[in-house]
């Protein structure tokens, strides 16, 4: 035993010692509270989502005439299908919901502010990327909500001025859904958005490891406390209480409520009642709010706002009194959120 | 979780032994829940790779065994597109009267054909022949004692029937490619071509026979 | 928290993880197991329906095993989702802890299938209860039975009658088609239907007094009127108001769709001397191939759509109600949405209908259009959606040419002089209005109701036997051999009478029916068409004799 380590020692010359050190970044001790380890659970949740996504993609074709058939082929008759597609699933739902959550805590601790305004804009880079993965993924199924939810975001694309053609057009490969449709949305869901995130996430914590995760201190704690503990292997062990509690959470969930399919896609005909995943219902509302254009420009100016909130926050502190403008803000934000989704969810149309 | 004591061994009155012991363990148990955890997932996603149901097989129709006598023979393609020949051997009415020997020579996969005047089935590709058992006489195969894969035959009610395996693609039911000697139900034409088939079958999936039809 | 502690907290997660997923591995066993036909279905009893089986799974085991087999019981829908009721419902009870009701009405049903249920409301089929008040009714209860119970003619040896109901034709025959109104008993010796409940919109009775005069057994059961129940007629007139029975067609208990897609669901009514559909189905083109390609129709389809799911043959419903690809795979559960002519009374009508689905009899064409909510164009080229999954336009167009012909040419021929012939002799007091008393009102019956329908069913499901043989052939055959004549000789009778001028009047309205051009050869002879017979027979067979 000693002999291989030795021969692998020489060839890779890291040695524990070395390792602990490039691993063992000192973590803040406010992240023994673990509503701070928000940022770490998307990060598992998308690893979770890589592994499902690829032993789906082995069954999965992407092309109209086949999709329902493999996806139905991966519920119904694969070993243990039904299981992999629900966790994918649920894994998503939570994701999402994890992303959201991080994001939350990041704007309301105020960890957005110099010098962190670019891991900021990364962050909502990576939750631009996660719900456009969470449509692209729902889109594959090739379901009725499949189907529609891809022609109705088009359009909603097309209405954007000037550029709006040139995307819907992107995104359909023709003016319409057709057959060339759904291998876009599966490149997207499964290869160019996943290496995306990939770059962003390593991005995202680089730039964490570089600046040191923002330090906070409560009031409970004692003076004797230290600033930081050990990433290896305490603040690890967290995190793999972390996985492991999604683990079983995500396997509970696959099994109490499985991903069903809904009727396959039938161009012919629309759902008398249509609605996204739970995710896109704030969107969905707003666009039902206000008509066309306007509707899509003050979405994209709201995310254009929210992209750029720490210079505007900045602004606002340096110019105003107000200097918890932002945490008021925040809140109106959150409730109108939460207000349009659960409107969204209540009514029929 | 904030009275958390940063060194062990500062906070703990047990001996340096028991301390030792504690952490290997709590280490073992650690790394067996997450091996048992993780492992099964891991097993789960294996068990998802490997194809459901390889080797599902059913019971096909065949033919009514009344179409059959002795000597006569006809080649089926079953669900999966397996070629079959089945051949009647005997007259005792029951399942052992047929033989359902496969087509493809168990050597390199070549289609064999009966050869009435020898008495034997022979592949083209490297002379191998078998006897009307489907043992290995001669050739590679014979060298090597194969012999053409046998598939399980039952006669219920007067139909004979089939045991092959069952793809999910192919469609449900097998098809008779060729009648040959076999007489056809009462009304159609009887299609007589001798015994022995198109070695050609292996090409293109069709029959010379059917092509001329 | 120490890292020992952490450790043993991730040992136990793992082992929890572990778990959940041999709990994985099991459900994917059961599911292989039952996949592989080991095991049937996984069917789980609801909760509150768990007693209702352990029990009736003893007392009535069918019931149970028919349910199990159903799409209900796979999706968890159990006894009490159809047979709860509410307390103040007329013939709720309370059976070993749950409010239920025997019979499931339309409105129970609709609470779940709430656009089939508005679909069948507004259907001719949920208004087949109201012939309670109609020309048949009439034959079963007082022609057929009698409108009373009366004493037993003489003795039956063996068992004891001690009565005579006079209903029964009406209970067995008329009603398990087109549905009784559904009674319970009442303390007065009456019966209590939906008229005395009077219930409200959601179907609670309004009465108190009639509900309470219900009869109850020992257990709180209120007790049926025997005529009424069992009954699952088309058109059932039940307590709560609601009309109809989703059973006469989705059989109860497993309520298979696949069953109601085939011809023989429907044959349980349309069938007989006086509209065999059935017959008439099984006699065409469409039901030979039904009968032959059965096994390609995939009546097990969840949609069963035409064009999509099948196109081997066309069954009643596939026409009648199911959806197909040109109209988008929509089932309709009101047939006559496709239909374009109703040959059930006397004189086809064409099915252009108002806002309550009534027929618009209103002649002066501006009126008419404003009344008509969904015209008979409208209803054919619903069905010409169906027809041309497998025929062309031409094709189809050419076959409601011929069928608009045959209609027209019954109509006007025969049904049209029938009834002024029939009218002439009640409005002149030569026949009673009494239906059924005279022999010539069993003639008009005949003519109309049975073979007249017949040609003109046959007409419209391309079955020529029936519309040639046992359809127009005995039109007129009835028509000039017994209804003219009859006619006459009733007013021959009359004047014997005194009735002069009415005789006169009636001998005037025959005279002038047989004197217009299409029978004009009954009585001045049609020497010129038989030579012309003769003739062609002589070029086909080489023999002129009086036929082949």
């Amino acid at each position: 035993m000693p002999n291989v380590l030795n021969w692998v020692g020489e060839r890779l010359p890291v040695s524990g010692e070395q390792f602990r050190e490039l691993t063992n970044e000192p973590v803040p001790y406010h992240l023994k509270r673990w509503w701070f380890a928000l940022g770490g659970t998307p990060a598992y949740l998308f690893v979770v989502q890589i592994a499902t996504g690829i032993l789906l993609a082995f069954y999965y074709e992407a092309a109209p005439a086949t999709a329902y058939e493999s996806v139905r082929y991966i519920t119904h008759e694969a070993s243990f299908g039904w299981f992999i597609r629900s966790v994918h699933k649920w894994a998503a739902t939570l994701m999402i919901a994890a992303v959201i959550l991080h994001q939350m805590r990041v704007y309301f601790t105020g960890a957005y502010r110099k010098p962190r305004e670019i891991n900021w804009m990364v962050g909502m880079l990576l939750l631009i990327c996660t719900l456009m993965v969470g449509f692209t993924g729902y889109s594959l199924v090739y379901e009725q909500l499949s189907f529609w939810g891809a022609t109705v975001g088009a359009n909603i694309a097309d209405t954007v001025p000037v550029v709006g053609g040139f995307i819907k057009n992107m995104m359909l490969a023709g003016e319409t859904y057709n057959v060339r449709t759904l291998s876009r949305f599966f490149v997207l869901h499964a290869a160019v958005l996943p290496v995306a995130m990939v770059m962003l996430i390593a991005l995202h914590v680089m730039i964490i490891r570089l600046q040191g995760v923002t330090e906070f201190k409560f009031e409970d704690e004692g003076k004797g406390v230290p600033k930081t503990f050990n990433f290896f292997p305490d603040h690890l062990y967290t995190e793999l209480i972390m996985g492991l509690l999604l683990m079983i959470l995500l396997s509970a969930l696959a099994t109490i409520f499985p991903a069903a399919m809904g009727p396959p896609a039938d161009p012919l005909t629309t759902p008398e009642v249509i609605k996204p995943e739970w995710f896109f219902y704030v969107a969905f509302r707003w666009l039902k709010l206000f008509t066309g254009t306007a509707a899509v420009l003050s979405m994209g100016f709201i995310v254009f706002v929210m992209f750029g909130w720490p210079f505007i926050d900045s602004w606002i502190r340096r110019k105003t009194r107000f200097q918890e403008a932002s945490v008021w803000i925040g809140i109106f934000g959150v409730l109108a959120i939460i207000g349009l989704t659960v409107w969204e969810a209540v009514v029929r149309h | 979780m904030a009275t958390d004591e940063r060194d062990p061994a500062d906070s703990s009155e047990d001996g340096p032994d028991r301390r030792k012991f504690l952490a290997t363990a709590s280490t073992t148990a650690m790394a067996a829940g997450l091996t048992g955890g993780y492992g099964a997932f891991g097993l789960i996603a294996g068990r998802f790779l490997y194809p459901a149901r390889p080797d599902e097989r059913q019971w096909q129709f065949v033919a009514e065994t009344g179409r059959f006598e002795t000597g006569d023979s006809l080649l089926y393609r079953g669900p999966s597109g397996e070629t079959i020949n089945v051949v009647r051997q005997g007259n005792a009415g029951g399942a052992e009267d047929f033989i359902a020997l496969s087509s493809t020579c168990p050597h390199l996969g070549c289609q064999v054909a009966w050869e009435a005047q020898n008495d034997r089935y022979f592949c083209p590709c490297h002379n191998g022949t078998f006897d009307a058992r489907g043992l290995g006489t001669g050739g590679p195969p014979g060298d090597a004692g194969m012999e053409l894969p046998r598939y399980p035959l039952k006669v219920d009610g007067g139909l004979l029937f089939i045991e092959v395996p069952v793809d999910q693609l192919a469609d449900k039911t097998g098809e008779i490619l060729d009648t040959r000697s076999v007489r056809p139900p009462a009304g159609e034409p009887l299609g007589i071509h001798g015994p022995g088939h198109d070695p050609c079958l292996a090409c293109d999936g069709q029959s010379r026979f059917d092509r001329k039809a | 928290m120490t890292l020992e502690t952490k450790r043993i907290i991730i040992a136990v997660l793992g082992g929890l993880f572990l778990l959940s997923l041999v709990f994985v591995q099991w459900l994917e066993t059961a599911r292989r197991a039952e996949e592989a036909g080991l095991r049937a279905p996984h069917v789980s009893v609801p909760a509150n329906s768990k007693d209702c089986v352990d029990c009736h799974v003893q007392a009535n085991p069918g019931i149970i095993h028919h349910w199990r087999g159903s799409t209900h019981a796979e999706k968890g829908v159990g006894c009490v989702e159809c047979h709860q009721a509410q307390d103040e419902e007329a013939d709720a009870y309370l059976h070993y802890g749950q409010t239920i009701a025997t019979v499931v009405t339309p409105r129970d049903c609709s609470r779940c299938h709430t656009i089939e249920g508005e679909q069948f409301a507004a259907s001719h089929h949920a208004k087949a209860g109201n012939i309670l008040a109609s020309l048949d009714n009439f034959l079963a209860e007082t022609v057929e039975g009698a409108r009373l119970s009366f004493n037993p003619h003489s003795p039956t040896p063996g068992k004891a009658v001690d009565m005579v109901n006079g209903f029964a034709s009406a209970f067995s025959g008329c009603q398990q088609c087109h549905g009784s109104k559904v009674a319970l008993q009442s303390t007065d010796g009456g019966m209590i239907t939906t008229d005395e409940l009077k219930p409200d919109a959601d179907g609670i009775p309004t009465d108190l007094d009639a509900v309470g005069k219900v009869v109850r057994d020992e257990n709180g059961r209120p007790l049926f009127h025997p005529g009424t129940w069992p009954n699952t007629g088309i058109g059932r007139l039940n307590l709560d108001g609601s009309r109809g029975s989703c059973s006469a067609c989705h059989s109860r208990h497993d309520f298979s769709p696949r069953r109601a897609r085939q011809p023989e669901n429907c044959g349980k009514c349309h069938l007989g001397p006086d509209h065999p559909q059935k017959e008439i189905y099984e006699e065409s083109k469409h039901g030979a191939a039904f009968r032959d390609l059965k096994d390609d129709m995939n009546l097990d389809a969840r949609d069963w759509v035409l064009g999509e799911d099948y196109s081997a043959a066309p069954t009643c419903a596939t026409c009648h109600m199911s959806g197909n690809l040109r109209n988008g795979g929509e089932v309709t559960h009101d047939p006559g949405e496709r239909i374009s002519w109703t040959n059930r009374p006397p004189v086809s009508l064409v099915m252009d209908t108002d806002i309550n689905h009534a027929i618009v009899k209103e002649t002066d064409p501006e009126k008419r259009r404003a009344l008509i909510h969904d015209s008979a164009e409208d209803k054919r080229n619903r069905m010409k959606d169906v027809c041309s999954h497998c025929h062309t336009p031409d094709y189809v167009n050419s076959f409601y040419h011929q069928y608009d012909d045959l209609v027209v040419l019954y109509n006007e021929k025969f049904a049209k002089p029938g009834r002024m012939i029939m009218a002439e002799l009640v409005s002149q007091g030569i026949r009673t209005k009494t239906q059924f008393d005279e022999e010539i009102e069993w003639t008009w019956f005949y003519l109309w109701h049975h073979e007249g329908r017949r040609a003109r069913h046959g007409a419209s499901m391309m079955a020529p036997d029936y519309t040639h043989w046992h359809g127009m052939y005995e039109v007129a055959e009835r028509f000039y051999m017994e209804l003219v004549p009859q006619a006459l000789e009733m007013a021959d009778h009359a004047a014997e009478t005194g009735k002069q001028s009415q005789a006169r009047a009636v001998r005037q309205v025959v005279a002038d029916i047989l004197a217009r051009p299409e029978h004009a050869w009954f009585e001045g002879g049609a020497e010129g068409e038989m030579a012309k017979i003769r003739e062609e027979m002589e070029k086909r067979y080489g023999q002129g004799k009086e036929g082949p």
